[in-house]
């Protein structure tokens, strides 16, 4: 039995606001195994978000502890939490978070650049996960000529061209239609059965059933933490 | 080995996103690129003119000749004004004192000078007349291009022959051979009996337009201003063998000077007596001011350049700030994020420094031609405006690339 890919344990995150304190997230403790497929659901204003955003090693937490494939993230400086960003964990954003006026291509490449690729290998391998999300024709179109699903996969692309061990995603869908939105679900889960963990925030409650799992957060704490029943599969596109 | 060839590979995809940046806001990228372009171009043709003006110097004193002391009858200009009872006395025994009596001199060239106005049909010229002995063309390297110098025989019959300069020969003869002519100086004839070597001119300064006549004959025929005895002079020039016995010979002249018309102790000395190694000193000073002054206005344009860079390199960090945040969510280290915005201005201030550099090349090369003023710009100049424009690029692109790495990833993520 291999450790725990994220393990958390009384994991807090307060904000200060106009002197008062807000504990956006207060006192999460959880594991997620390898391969697990999780739905991370609640209102706005939950915690959700602060949770993703400290298990992404984009935010510190206040305490507690958070274990990233067995590495306690306290003792890492910012270089370190870099590199871990780039090596294991694949960001997708609601908003695609595309650069402008730069190639499909050159944006899948860009985690690349951060880990020390040269320009060639840069190419070939991005260019290799645009044709697995089916852009092998839309290389050198920017982001202003591909529809939004096509930018998300686009997203998508560049968040698994360093071969991460999961794949974060925050409300992927909340800016597609629904045909389109099953279309990405569709690809999350062709990923999860290749064996990528993948963890979802969402407030729809019918894109968390494409998940495995389903936890939910209210007032910064996790209020359900249940498989899902009735698992919807959706058709890869 | 490979580790340094990423390292480079690394700046060459900063140069790329810092290009593509750029191009984004064209307009605004070759605004202040134009800032820093201005301030390299001042600051090197600042630097070229002021090097032009000393080199023009070194030559106006080299025309001087070497190794001579200049005496005058009137106090030391750095002890006040001059007031008409301080003025002294100079006279041709004193010269022939000075050659006897003072170790080293090897020539003694008594002058008087005054203005004159010359004619010949048609034509006229004012100028200044040096009256003068053989002696003046040894000691102040003054030979004649055509025709003779003046001889001890000319001085001696106060001989109304006249040797004249370039520009005055240009003036009263135009292509003509001057040598052999007549021309009337203060409506008095005298022959044209030679052309002063041409010694060019420096600084709007023409060494080409004066005559030499003999001492004895000025004396008689053109002195205008009355002088107080039958062999007063307006100066001395005092050659020396060498420079040692110039610096020696200096004191020496001041105190025999002293003692030959009683001065008495603690008046100050009538006389002045400078060395053209003074003058040089001097004058060399007196550019170097003026290249540190002209340096400093054009250093203030360069200053306004880079905060033109600084300004909108913080306006860039500002807009991309969402950009930024998703850099660092990709793997972008602080350093990946700070070189970046350090190479954008870098790009921005090299770029400036390139054009300036070259329209100061230019406009140094335009002056020269137009103004008759050498304005060198040398490799030096050239390799200091480069590493001033990175320094610049640096100096005020670290400061917001700086404060762009220390974003944290999820602040900026979230901006809009």
């Amino acid at each position: 039995m291999t450790a725990p890919l994220l393990e958390t344990h009384d994991l807090v995150k307060d904000y200060v606001i106009g002197g008062e304190v807000l504990h956006a997230v207060n006192g999460v403790s959880l594991s997620i195994k390898r391969g697990e497929f999780v739905a991370i659901m609640g209102a706005s204003g939950s915690g959700k978000s602060t949770f993703m955003n400290m298990i992404g090693c984009l935010d510190v937490p206040t305490s507690g502890t958070l274990l990233l494939d067995g590495i306690d993230t306290k003792t890492l400086d910012s270089d370190a939490l870099a590199e871990i960003r780039n090596r294991k964990i694949g960001f997708v954003f609601q908003q695609f978070n595309l650069l402008a006026r730069t190639s499909a291509l050159d944006n899948v490449a860009v985690p690349l650049i951060y880990a020390g690729l040269g320009y060639t290998e840069r190419r070939e391998r991005a260019q290799a996960k645009l044709e697995a999300m089916g852009l092998g024709n839309r290389l050198q179109n920017t982001p202003a000529k591909l529809s939004g699903g096509q930018q998300q996969r686009v997203a998508i692309a560049r968040a698994l061209v360093t071969d991460p061990l999961m794949l974060l995603a925050d409300e992927p869908t909340g800016a597609l239609d629904t045909q389109t939105s099953l279309d990405i679900m569709g690809i999350f889960q062709k990923l999860n059965d290749e064996g990528i963990t993948l963890i979802v925030v969402t407030h729809e409650p019918d894109i968390a059933e494409y998940a495995e799992r389903r936890i939910v957060f209210r007032d910064g704490r996790v209020i359900e933490d249940a498989a899902v029943k009735s698992r919807r599969r959706a058709v890869a596109g | 080995m490979s580790k340094l060839l990423n390292s480079i590979a690394g700046w060459g995809v900063n140069i790329a996103i810092a290009m593509t940046a750029l191009r984004t806001n064209l307009m605004r990228s070759i605004l202040t690129t134009l800032g820093v372009m201005i301030g390299v171009f001042s600051v090197i043709l600042a630097v070229a003119v002021g090097n032009g003006a000393q080199v023009s110097v070194t030559q106006q004193i080299a025309t001087l000749g070497s190794n001579m002391a200049i005496v005058v009858p009137q106090p030391d200009s750095g002890s006040g004004p001059p007031r008409s009872t301080d003025r002294g006395r100079l006279t041709e025994r004193d010269g022939r004192a000075i050659l006897r009596q003072v170790s080293g001199v090897s020539a003694v060239a008594p002058q008087i000078r005054s203005s004159v106005q010359l004619v010949t049909p048609g034509r006229s010229a004012t100028t200044q007349a040096t009256g003068a002995t053989p002696e003046y063309g040894i000691v102040s390297n003054v030979t004649a291009s055509e025709g003779r110098f003046l001889t001890d025989g000319d001085v001696g019959a106060a001989a109304r022959v006249v040797v004249i300069g370039q520009t005055v020969a240009d003036k009263l003869f135009a292509d003509a051979n001057p040598v052999g002519e007549t021309v009337r100086i203060n409506r008095v004839p005298f022959k044209v009996i030679g052309l002063l070597e041409s010694k060019g001119s420096n600084l709007g300064n023409d060494n080409d337009d004066q005559i030499v006549v003999p001492i004895t004959t000025l004396r008689q025929r053109l002195q205008t201003t009355a002088m107080q005895g039958p062999d007063d002079v307006t100066l001395l020039f005092v050659g020396f063998e060498d420079e040692d016995s110039l610096l020696a010979g200096q004191q020496d002249i001041k105190r025999m000077l002293r003692d030959r018309y009683r001065v008495p102790k603690g008046r100050i000395s009538p006389f002045t007596v400078r060395t053209t190694t003074e003058i040089a000193e001097t004058t060399g000073q007196v550019t170097q001011i003026f290249q540190a002054v002209l340096v400093a206005i054009a250093s203030i344009s360069l200053l306004v350049g880079g905060i033109g860079i600084m300004n909108i390199m913080l306006v860039s960090v500002t807009e991309r700030t969402r950009e930024i945040g998703l850099r660092m969510a990709l793997g972008a280290k602080r350093s990946d994020i700070r070189n970046q915005f350090l190479v954008e201005a870098a790009v921005l201030c090299v770029i400036g420094g390139a054009i300036g550099l070259t329209l100061a090349v230019l406009a140094a090369a335009v002056f020269q031609q137009v103004a008759d003023f050498p304005a060198p710009v040398g490799l030096d100049t050239a390799l200091m405006s480069v590493a001033f424009s990175a320094i610049i690029g640096i100096l005020f692109g670290g400061y917001p690339a700086i404060r762009a790495s220390r974003l944290s990833p999820i602040e900026a993520l979230r901006s809009e």
